[in-house]
């Protein structure tokens, strides 16, 4: 096993060992054989290889040393409208020394630069075109304003196809000496929903623990709401008792980071596999359902789940009161 | 002759204290440990809420061993000349033929820096040299001007008795003015004075002094005094709302913000609202009131706040149909913001963890903690030698790796390994 983040280990070096995205990466062939990158928007959902296809993009074009060619921004930590001004113009407006001419700057999750950012960027893109060429990385592409899309080239990256996921993480597991059940593979997919660096990464945690993979261990350190948790809650509820059954959401929400629309789904699945009379199932879902619905007006998650716990506590209640007088 | 109640039925003994006998019993074996001779801590630092008994059970304290107290307060200036001519006094343990002597430097809650300039260095000096027991006394011991103080002293905290101590302190009271008081009328007086058995005796003989007989209705009034009530009073008015005009107006008196005040309403409604309908029909309320909240952030129309206010007071109090309003319910400070307030000072390091994440994986920093973080923590849980490599590659130091591993012997084992390599 090695030791550092397996996510960047088995990122793709070059635009031949990119697997996926195979018109893309032609194309992106294609500029690198005419020397020549236009303006670029990368837009898809996460983990599906974006900034990998920027990196290996520069590597094939600048060669080993393509770091001294490119910049990489990232707009979730620089986003205001003073990066463009200073950092990003600073480096688009000094010419590159070597065969190409242009420099590349890589502005990742760039969705998340403000509207006047987005402004500026416009004229600076238009006014150092000779110098820099710009890649964009965004999960909507829809989120960038319309003056700088028409400016750029756009590319749409879609999830990993099932078997080329599967196929990725088995060479990984094989060449780190893990063993990974099918079942394990299964829970990642579902876990991850082919977003590559999640599932590499949860791989990884997963064999941090030194067992044989099973789906177990991914749902445990996925963050997702654990089944078993989800189920132990709704049998405190059962049993009437509020307080402890809050307390078990708030661990989970807290120490876990578990989502409250994840927990309410599992809440949702649990309710048909409870041992109660068939008609009260649908009952408690039309409570569940309510609540899911005020989850996504309100604006406390636990709040919101802690209303749920009390109303399944008034329903089981109600559920045993009806069950005497039968 | 007009004389407050406070001083008429203070008690001579500690026998007659309210309450807190553990902290008694531990102010009474350190007492004694000076017979056998100067103990480590020279001095004793009482501390806990206003009202609960900390100045009577010193002057009881000294009134049961036939000592002499010398007292410096709040209306004394303790500046350091002040405080240092007190010396002279601290250094003997009484002579041979008068009586032992205990030092008081009460109300240290009200040192002030400018006037008081030099005072806590003071004490601290006088501490260290006493020959006789010195007593201190603070609401909050924890101040940070008190650090050294406290390091040198024995801590003992006084609580609040609880309502039924109180109750039976006040019956007492009755019994010897001659009142026939309505066992409901003292349980309010009680349990209004949160354990401030000061504020309870003073309410008690601003309602019942000339008076035969004491009756709820008598009492009731005293809820409803129209000023910034604390918290307590708040959630009390909003639990045990008769009516929504009552509850409502909980929120004008609160001195916390409507966010604030939800927040403690959600903490306590599932200990005064036993009954499961009842909860629920809180509950959901509460809900409402939030969802109104998520509406407000979406149209940011701060209109719809009146909302919020009617579903979280009135909505609350109207919840109560079956739940006996009974006995004494303590109030609970909200656990969330507790956990809330901790995880702000750790946003600084998350982000610096962050930002190493951010310069190897080509992510941004704030996606780097909520997206790697979590992986990374279960990582340094289980497998050392991996967390080691992966802490090494991305340059993590040895606070980041304790912040990660969440364990102190794992971070450990951790920290060892990159030490070596």
């Amino acid at each position: 096993m090695s030791f550092e983040m397996w996510a960047e280990k088995y990122r793709p070096k070059t635009l031949d060992e990119m697997v996926n995205q195979k018109e893309i990466v032609e194309r992106l062939k294609s500029f690198v054989k005419a020397k020549n990158v236009p303006h670029c928007i990368f837009a898809g959902p996460p983990g599906t290889g974006k900034t990998t296809a920027a990196l290996c993009l520069a590597r094939d074009l600048y060669g080993e040393n393509y770091r001294e060619y490119i910049m990489e921004l990232n707009a979730s930590d620089e986003r205001g409208i003073d990066v463009v001004r200073e950092t990003v113009k600073t480096f688009a407006r000094v010419r590159a020394i070597g065969e190409i001419p242009f420099k590349i700057m890589i502005l990742d999750e760039a969705d998340n630069m403000t509207a006047d950012a987005q402004q500026a960027l416009r004229r600076t893109m238009e006014r150092y075109t000779e110098t820099c060429r710009f890649i964009l990385c965004a999960n909507y592409s829809g989120k960038i304003i319309e003056p700088i899309q028409s400016r750029c080239a756009p590319f749409r990256f879609t999830y990993l196809p099932r078997e080329e996921h599967d196929k990725y993480l088995r060479y990984i597991a094989e060449n780190e000496g893990v063993a990974l059940l099918d079942e394990g593979l299964d829970a990642i997919y579902e876990v991850c929903g082919g977003d590559l660096r999640r599932a590499i990464n949860t791989l990884q945690a997963a064999a941090s623990l030194g067992k044989p993979i099973d789906a177990k261990i991914i749902y445990s350190i996925a963050g997702r709401a654990n089944p078993a948790d989800v189920r132990r809650m709704i049998e405190t509820a059962m049993k009437g008792n509020f307080i402890e059954a809050r307390k078990q959401l708030r661990e989970m929400i807290q120490k876990y980071g578990v989502a409250g629309s994840d927990i309410i789904r599992q809440i949702h699945v649990e309710i048909f596999k409870l041992d109660i009379p068939e008609p009260w199932k649908i009952k408690l879902a039309e409570i569940v359902g309510e609540i899911d619905y005020r989850l996504v007006e309100g604006a406390d998650e636990e709040i919101q789940l802690s209303a749920l716990l009390a109303r399944l506590i008034e329903a089981f209640l109600e559920m045993k009161t009806a069950a005497k007088k039968v | 002759m007009y004389q407050p109640w406070t001083v008429k039925y203070k008690p001579k003994s500690l026998k007659e204290v309210v309450g807190n006998k553990e902290a008694i019993q531990k102010l009474v074996d350190w007492i004694k440990s000076w017979d056998r001779g100067i103990p480590e801590k020279r001095a004793a630092f009482l501390y806990g809420p206003p009202g609960v008994g900390k100045t009577v059970t010193v002057e009881a304290l000294a009134n049961d061993f036939k000592m002499e107290l010398i007292e410096k307060n709040a209306s004394d200036y303790r500046t350091e000349e002040a405080v240092k001519r007190f010396a002279g006094l601290a250094s003997q343990y009484g002579s041979l033929f008068g009586a032992r002597r205990i030092i008081l430097f009460d109300e240290l809650d009200g040192l002030t820096g400018t006037a008081d300039k030099g005072g806590v260095k003071a004490m601290i000096e006088v501490i260290q040299i006493a020959q006789c027991p010195i007593v201190l006394i603070a609401n909050n011991a924890f101040d940070p001007r008190l650090t050294a103080l406290r390091n040198l002293c024995l801590l003992i905290e006084f609580k609040k008795p609880s309502a039924t101590e109180v109750l039976k302190h006040l019956k007492t009271i009755c019994l010897k003015e001659g009142i026939d008081a309505e066992e409901r009328a003292l349980r309010f007086i009680a349990q209004r004075s949160e354990g401030d058995i000061r504020s309870a005796v003073t309410d008690l003989q601003a309602v019942a002094q000339g008076r035969r007989r004491l009756t709820y209705d008598d009492v009731s009034w005293l809820g409803f005094r129209d000023r910034q009530e604390n918290i307590f009073t708040v959630l009390r008015m909003i639990l045990y709302g008769k009516t929504c005009e009552g509850a409502k107006r909980a929120v004008n008196m609160a001195d916390v913000d409507v966010d604030m005040l939800l927040e403690w309403i959600y903490e306590n409604v599932p200990n005064h609202l036993t009954d499961p309908h009842d909860l629920a029909r809180a509950m959901d309320a509460l809900s409402m009131a939030d969802v109104y909240r998520g509406r407000i952030q979406k149209t940011q129309d701060w209109g719809f706040i009146r909302y919020v206010i009617d579903l979280m007071t009135a909505g609350v109090a109207m919840a109560r149909v079956n739940t006996k309003t009974s006995g004494w319910t303590p109030f609970h400070f909200p656990e969330r913001i507790q956990t809330l307030s901790k995880s702000k000072e750790e946003r600084g390091l998350q982000l610096e963890i962050g930002n190493k994440i951010k310069r190897k994986c080509h992510i941004s920093a704030t996606r780097a903690a909520k997206e790697v973080l979590p992986y990374l923590r279960i990582i340094f849980k289980n497998d050392v030698k991996m967390a080691a490599g992966i802490a090494k590659w991305l340059g993590l130091t040895p606070e980041m790796v304790e912040y990660i591993a969440e364990n102190r012997e794992k971070a450990a084992a951790i920290n060892k390994l990159l030490g070596q390599s």
